[in-house]
């Protein structure tokens, strides 16, 4: 039986309240907060964020493919998925796709997983992570709306799957907006918002109204509907619409998340499975020039709300946000305002040869006295001096400090400082050298035997090249 | 390593350095040969009798290769080397051509350091930007440092104001000194107050950016005699260098250095160098040390791998005095990188030419009293490289 086998999410460690913006631009005050990802952030290293959340507790390299879902994907020659499935340390023999272009691309993806395990025997799973980091032009409505997060569902062909993928409907619509032009926009633009406002609630009504026609069920035997929606009014417009009766639509995102885009149905549905019902039928959908509905059914109550304890998810992360004061420093996150931003000598060669390290996150073990070490550029034991002993072994995401600074002098610059620089002692070993982020007032809270986890981010853009590596941050709950 | 050695079998006949300081209106050729004209002249010697040269540069921006001597001093095509072996490197110039000189290759050679970072622009060491891997973290120096001085913060108990008095007590030695960069004398609370650098360490504990140069030249013992200083040239005891990682922060616990606390570089190269110079108790028998205090949590471990005193005891004996001037070893009596300033492959250079003229009974800012053997010590890169050179007067 196909369906979801584990899920994962991600929100970043700031919450902007709206008021913030209104203030910024005497603006209406709207209530609420949205998240905002910080500026080593973009929707690679969320979906990395993601994809780990949903892989606890299941070997990488027993999952057959991935799939990535974004509308702000760091490449547009390149792609995300097989980078994402490297840093998330899968096998090489799998698929891997970008869906894009379309706030409907996770649906999207979902859909193409359900129907590529069908028809390949040799493919049982494929995690499909979606992510997005839209950016909104300052002083429009759109500022008030547009959030960071990513969201990840493991598809998979098992016999106890706790929530079964029953059918899909799509449509395809050639709507009015919006719209970014390839390498030419930076924010969306659109010509009139009332009729893209039209076009949403059509499309989304008309997939979920024919999902439930054909598979003959009432509104009444939905348990959970999560539609994507980046407006509450039309939320609750289309709640009414479709008859659900109270409580099925899933409506806890916007106040305080806001509009994540693509990775939104993903984490509604993420947020519906807390309490799911048992033997209940959910409904999925995402839209954007046109749109999937995504009916699933409740097999294993139980699983789902085991799934839920052992992983970050939607709640997790949520419970873990703080507030960002500073609306000028939600402006410096996005890279609106124009300042020397730190990079440092590039090359996609040495990063390629050094993969296992860089991105996968392995170390050395010494087959002579058992000392573990880092990075694996190194061929001769620190400890005990023998040469070429060592066995490549998986590292650990959690560790101490043993040791810090607050580095004013960054690349011989002072640019965003300080940094804190981690002598980390990993659980079960190896000592490595990391920054730290998400860090609140560093002088007082950065501390030997601190605990921290390792989170994948941005480093810079060297040559026009996306540099990532990994960083530690206080705890915030990884699996 | 100490097999044979070179103990009294090289000879410093004469040095000189620069003015150290933001010297903006000369450049990296003029600033050596200022420093060896001046050495030429203590040494009462002409260039055509210098066989052989090696130069300590670090930076390529400097220059790159031996052709700086030629350039800068017209030797008429004779061997030159360049040296890079981090803050080293200027010592590690003159302990290649001390090799030279004990093997008898040559009679008469050049040891020399330059560095011109002030056209790099005074903020912080230059070229961390593309040193090093793309991706993994590269501290700046100070917070290279200030990884040790954390971890001694919690294992010693020391505090930000005994790191204070080092910068403290250098200052007021450099205040003496008429080439030194900074002459002001300072106080704790100026220390304590300046602004951070890499957390603990702030400006004043940070030694600054400057230009500068040095030259010594060396021949054998039974030749020194018939140059300028006949009665009172300084004999080379030992000359070591240890080389541990470029990467501290991976070694892993158990391995060397991996408290950090201590420099095991600087201890080895002590033990090599005590060896081969026959020295058993250095805190008795060394009177006066130019010891590396880029910053001034460096100073404080150095001095305890290099035995002057026990481990965790540096901040109690530097507030006994021990290390002053006139203390029990004298430490930095030219007021050390803290007043000079760092030119990187300049600075060995400059500590062997302050230690052979206070051997001499000539130092130009504080004479250590009665100053008989001196040490000059240098530790660079990520607490990698370390040289200790031992110098003793004739008999």
């Amino acid at each position: 039986m196909i369906g979801i086998k584990s899920y994962g999410a991600y929100l970043p460690k700031y919450l902007l309240p709206r008021e913030s913006i209104g203030k910024a631009w005497e603006f209406p005050i709207v209530p609420g907060t949205k998240a905002v990802a910080m500026a080593d952030e973009d929707s690679l290293t969320m979906a990395v964020e993601a994809g780990l959340d949903c892989l606890a507790g299941n070997d990488p390299k027993s999952v057959d493919g991935l799939f990535f879902a974004s509308t702000t994907q760091v490449y547009s020659e390149k792609d995300s998925a097989s980078l994402i499935a490297a840093v998330l340390d899968m096998r090489e023999d799998i698929i891997t796709a970008d869906f894009t272009d379309s706030l409907k691309a996770g649906t999207t993806a979902v859909t193409r997983a359900v129907d590529t395990i069908k028809a390949n025997k040799d493919i049982k799973s494929i995690l499909v992570i979606a992510a997005d980091t839209r950016t909104p032009e300052p002083s429009t409505m759109w500022e008030y709306g547009f959030a960071d997060g990513a969201a990840a569902l493991l598809i998979a062909d098992e016999d106890n799957i706790p929530l079964s993928i029953e059918d899909y409907y799509s449509v395809s619509a050639n709507v009015t907006g919006p719209w970014k032009r390839a390498g030419k926009d930076k924010f969306i633009r659109t010509f009139e918002p009332k009729m893209d406002a039209k076009f949403y609630v059509e499309n989304i009504t008309k997939v979920m109204a024919e999902i439930l026609k054909r598979n003959n069920l009432k509104p009444e035997d939905i348990g959970a509907a999560a539609y994507y929606y980046s407006n509450p009014r039309l939320h609750g417009r289309i709640a009414k619409m479709m008859k659900y009766p109270g409580g099925v639509a899933q409506n806890s995102l916007f106040f305080q998340v806001g509009d994540v885009g693509t990775p939104m149905p993903f984490m509604l549905l993420i947020g519906a499975l807390r309490r799911p019902k048992e033997d209940s039928k959910i409904i999925m959908a995402g839209f954007g020039d046109g749109a999937d509905a995504i009916l699933m059914h409740v097999r294993d109550r139980n699983a789902l709300r085991d799934l839920g304890k052992s992983r970050m998810g939607f709640l997790g992360h949520q419970k873990s946000m703080i507030t960002l004061k500073n609306y000028n420093k939600f402006l410096d996150f996005k890279e609106i305002v124009e300042k020397d931003r730190y990079t440092r000598k590039s090359s996609a060669v040495t990063i390629w040869r050094d993969a296992a390290s860089v991105y996968r996150w392995y170390g050395l073990k010494c087959q002579n006295c058992g000392a573990i070490q880092y990075p694996d550029m190194l061929r001769s034991c620190y400890i005990c001096r023998a040469d070429d002993q060592f066995e490549r072994i998986k590292l650990s995401l959690k560790g101490s400090i043993f040791t810090f600074t607050l580095d004013h002098l960054v690349g011989g610059t002072y640019l965003d400082i300080p940094v804190p620089r981690c002598v980390v002692d990993l659980d079960g070993g190896g000592r490595v050298l990391l920054n730290m982020t998400e860090i609140e007032k560093p002088e007082e809270n950065v501390k030997i035997g601190m605990r921290v986890e390792l989170t994948f981010r941005k480093e810079h853009e060297g040559a026009d090249f996306k540099n990532y590596y990994w960083k530690c941050r206080p705890e915030r709950g990884k699996p | 390593m100490v097999r044979k050695g070179i103990k009294d079998k090289v000879a410093i006949i004469g040095c000189d350095m620069t003015k150290y300081g933001e010297l903006w209106d000369k450049n990296q050729y003029d600033l050596l040969f200022e420093a060896f004209q001046s050495a030429l002249k203590d040494t009462g010697i002409k260039k055509d009798e210098i066989d052989a040269s090696w130069i300590g540069i670090f930076y390529y921006f400097t220059g790159l290769s031996g052709a700086m001597v030629e350039d800068i001093l017209r030797m008429d095509g004779k061997p030159s080397t360049r040296v890079e072996n981090y803050c080293a490197s200027g010592m590690d110039a003159f302990r290649n051509a001390s090799f030279a000189i004990a093997s008898g290759a040559y009679d008469v050679a050049l040891a020399c350091g330059v560095e011109k970072l002030m056209d790099e622009g005074g903020s912080g060491l230059p070229g961390f930007k593309i040193f090093g891997h793309p991706v993994y973290p590269t501290p700046s120096a100070p917070a290279m440092f200030s990884m040790a001085a954390t971890r001694s913060f919690h294992e010693y108990g020391w505090t930000k104001e005994d790191l204070a008095r080092v910068a403290v007590k250098n200052h007021d030695n450099g205040a003496d000194h008429p080439k030194a960069h900074f002459r002001s004398r300072i106080t704790i609370d100026q220390v304590m107050r300046a602004p951070m650098i890499a957390d603990p360490l702030g400006r004043f504990d940070c030694c600054a950016m400057s230009d500068g140069a040095a030259a010594l030249i060396l021949t054998r013992p039974e030749l020194a005699e018939s140059y300028a200083h006949a009665d009172d040239y300084i004999l080379v005891k030992a000359n070591a260098i240890s080389c541990q990682t470029n990467f501290p922060w991976y070694v892993p616990p158990g391995g060397p250095g991996a408290e950090f606390t201590h420099f095991p570089a600087t201890e080895k190269a002590g033990e090599y160098a005590y060896k081969e110079a026959g020295i058993t108790n250095p805190r008795k028998e060394i009177d006066c040390a130019e010891v590396h205090d880029c910053f001034t949590i460096t100073e404080l471990l150095n001095c305890q791998d290099l035995q002057f005193c026990e481990r965790g005891q540096a901040a109690e004996e530097l507030k006994n005095g021990t290390f002053n001037y006139d203390g029990e070893v004298a430490i930095n009596p030219s007021g050390g990188l803290k007043s000079f300033g760092h030119p990187i492959g300049s600075t060995g250079c400059r500590m062997l030419t302050e230690i052979t003229k206070q051997l001499q009974g000539r130092a130009e800012g504080r004479q250590v009293p009665d100053a008989k053997i001196g040490l000059c010590h240098n530790l660079g890169g990520a607490f990698t490289v370390c040289s200790v050179t031992v110098l003793g007067q004739r008999d």
